[in-house]
């Protein structure tokens, strides 16, 4: 009796153990960058809440020698099914682990995967198109900047800036996107641009963003990580106009301070927590286009403008600004504005851009 | 071009690079006092790490500005005792004990900051308070002098003051004299009989205390929050703008100055078509260029030509 209970309860377990999808996400820093790490933190939880999968969240700081012992370890233990990583910066990491464990599926978000070597059919990789919502984001901007009704606003300069965290791909997409969006509603704007070059020195953020408001810009998009929050207090101090990134950045300083909130237009996020829900549960049934790169923009639901309280009651104040915005994000999904890529372009290509909208 | 000397040349501009040089110059001033000791402290960039956290903390959680103020700056002095406790007294290397306690601040700041708010980025949902700024009645009327004078944050002025206190502390009193003696010759210091080990304990407690001001500045005054790492390097540009003016307040205070001004252009001169790999590597050429030059001078004011580089250097033993 006892030994048939023992079976029973090991078949059980066993069962459990093999039946169940568990899901990792590896993180290359730490949560709490109000960023994409922790957007894909809360994809796992949704993970967890509505597809009723094991999930689990390991963080490896930001020392690069710690990330791929732990990739390798944690592919090794057999423990997952599917490990999500995030970020270029685990590129290389991946490709050299994914193909000895063909038997895990790997997710990667915000970048490209080397795919034309062929070894990596057991990975999935998901670029978004930050371009297609800094386009709205930039279209925002030129339309209040260029408004003489908003307080903020200071209509006779024709003047926007951005404020980059560091001169690399994924940031000048936000920019072309953002510079066509603008140039699209008003041929006549100027984006001016800065690069910090660090991504957690909000007071250089400061700094960078009050000499753009000083040359007559009057709203800013912070493309900069933590550094980034240094434009939202900037615009508070100088009373001008700020647009947050990745996460709604309004929500964030609800609670502390109202002034950083009403200074602020809204935020053009970056959803990775949808884009990772949706890939899991591709992968839940059999759909998930391993081997490839899929590109997620406006029409996947992973990027947009923030709907929250504040932004929802600007646009009702400003029905055309609302009606505009409608309509141009209408024209991306049917494919009639095609929005410029930063990928793939060569640094002369971006120069001219760049350049030409100062 | 036009357009670029406006951006440069306006008063904005001058507030822009004061408050760039406010922290750098109260932890170059601590680096001026340790260094003196003989005692280098390159734990500067965690203390002000630490104290940026605690002010921000503190007065999140109590709501008053002195609380926090006397709290940041016990803490950040703390963390400089703690720093001499294992140097001197328990003899470990000067050098490595500060890295540790860098790396403590780094991790530990977030640990806490994780642990109190949920948080491991940013302080961004503690209501915490900030230190204000001052206007300075009367000559805020002036035009131009006011724009220059009046308006910048307290810790900005408590840092102009102290250049004058340390350089009268180092050059004037008997602490400061105590302190160089056990900087320049221990031995000699020991001989007749000043505790070489006291000394060096009030020198880097004092360094300690000077750059626990730049930390509060930075998450009360600069911004109104405390950022992981928010620091980024500023300690460190403080040591090189103590070795730039050598062991005088008044040179120390020029380097950190050189700094922030550079530094100001830099972000203002991104704006214009000049690369940004060139703006952000201006206020370390101009840094290399101005010590060449001094330098230079020093090699032809005194007429030789092998001199030791301890004319541009810290103590020499």
């Amino acid at each position: 009796m006892k030994k048939v209970l023992i079976v029973i309860l090991l078949t059980v377990f066993v069962l459990s153990a093999f039946s169940a999808t568990r899901v990792l996400n590896l993180i290359n820093g730490t949560l709490g960058d109000k960023s994409f790490f922790d957007s894909a933190e809360r994809g796992m939880v949704m993970v967890q809440e509505n597809l009723g999968l094991e999930t689990k969240t390991i963080e490896m700081g930001y020392n690069p020698s710690e990330w791929k012992p732990t990739l390798e370890d944690m592919s090794d233990s057999g423990m997952y099914d599917l490990i999500v990583v995030g970020t270029w910066q685990m590129v290389d990491t991946l490709a050299e682990i994914a193909p000895y464990y063909p038997e895990i599926t790997y997710i990667i978000y915000d970048t490209d995967m080397p795919f034309d070597k062929g070894n990596l059919d057991n990975v999935y990789a998901m670029t978004y198109k930050q371009n297609e919502g800094s386009f709205l984001a930039g279209a925002l901007a030129a339309m209040v900047s260029t408004d003489p009704d908003f307080e903020y606003s200071n209509p006779d300069s024709k003047l926007i800036g951005m404020l980059g965290g560091m001169d690399i791909g994924v940031i000048n997409d936000f920019l072309v996107g953002y510079i066509e969006g603008a140039q699209y509603v008003d041929p006549e704007i100027r984006v001016t641009t800065s690069y910090v070059g660090a991504w957690n020195d909000p007071a250089k953020g400061k700094e960078f963003t009050l000499a753009m408001y000083r040359q007559g810009a009057d709203v800013v998009f912070a493309v900069a990580g933590e550094t980034g929050n240094g434009v939202l207090e900037a615009a508070k101090e100088m009373d001008r106009w700020s647009i947050g990134v990745d996460s709604d950045m309004q929500l964030i300083y609800e609670e502390k301070d109202m002034e950083i909130v009403n200074h602020m237009l809204t935020s053009m996020l970056k959803n990775v927590d949808q884009s990772v829900y949706r890939a899991v549960e591709l992968y839940l049934n059999d759909e998930l286009p391993l081997g490839t790169t899929e590109a997620l923009g406006l029409k996947e639901g992973a990027v947009g403008l923030a709907n929250n309280q504040y932004f929802d009651k600007f646009l009702e104040e400003n029905p055309d600004i609302a009606e505009r915005l409608d309509e141009l994000e209408q024209m991306i999904l049917e494919g009639e504005i095609s929005v410029s890529s930063a990928f793939g372009m060569t640094n002369e290509e971006l120069n001219v851009i760049r350049d030409a909208a100062k | 071009m036009n357009e670029m000397f406006q951006g440069i040349l306006s008063w904005d501009f001058i507030a822009s690079g004061i408050r760039v040089t406010t922290p750098i110059l109260l932890a170059a001033l601590g680096a001026l006092i340790a260094e003196s000791a003989g005692t280098p402290n390159i734990a500067l960039e965690g203390i002000m790490l630490i104290s940026a956290f605690i002010g921000v903390i503190v007065s999140g959680f109590t709501g008053s500005l002195w609380l926090a103020i006397i709290f940041g700056v016990i803490v950040g002095t703390l963390m400089a005792a703690i720093l001499a406790y294992f140097a001197l007294k328990l003899k470990t290397d000067i050098i490595l004990a500060a890295i540790a306690l860098n790396i403590f601040a780094s991790g530990g700041t977030i640990f806490f900051l994780a642990m109190l708010t949920g948080d491991k980025g940013s302080s961004a949902s503690v209501n915490s308070l900030l230190i204000p700024n001052v206007t300075i009645p009367i000559i805020d009327k002036i035009p131009i002098l006011g724009d220059i004078l009046s308006g910048h944050h307290s810790i900005t002025y408590v840092a102009i003051v102290l250049i004058f206190v340390v350089q009268y502390m180092m050059y004037k009193t008997p602490l400061g004299l105590r302190i160089r003696a056990v900087g320049e010759n221990p031995d000699a210091a020991e001989s007749v009989g000043i505790s070489v080990v006291k000394t060096r304990f009030i020198a880097l407690m004092l360094s300690g205390f000077l750059a626990s001001l730049g930390g509060l500045f930075l998450s009360m005054g600069y911004v109104s929050w405390f950022a992981r790492d928010m620091t980024a390097g500023r300690g460190w540009i403080a040591l090189a703008a103590q070795a730039l003016g050598g062991l005088n307040a008044f040179g120390v205070a020029a380097g950190s100055f050189l700094f922030g001004f550079t530094e100001a252009v830099s972000y203002s001169l991104q704006i214009f078509d000049i690369p940004y790999e060139f703006t952000q590597s201006l206020p370390f050429i101009i840094t290399i260029i101005v010590l060449g030059i001094y330098a230079w001078r020093k090699v032809k004011a005194s007429g030789k030509l092998n001199v030791s580089n301890s004319s541009v250097g810290p103590t020499e033993k």
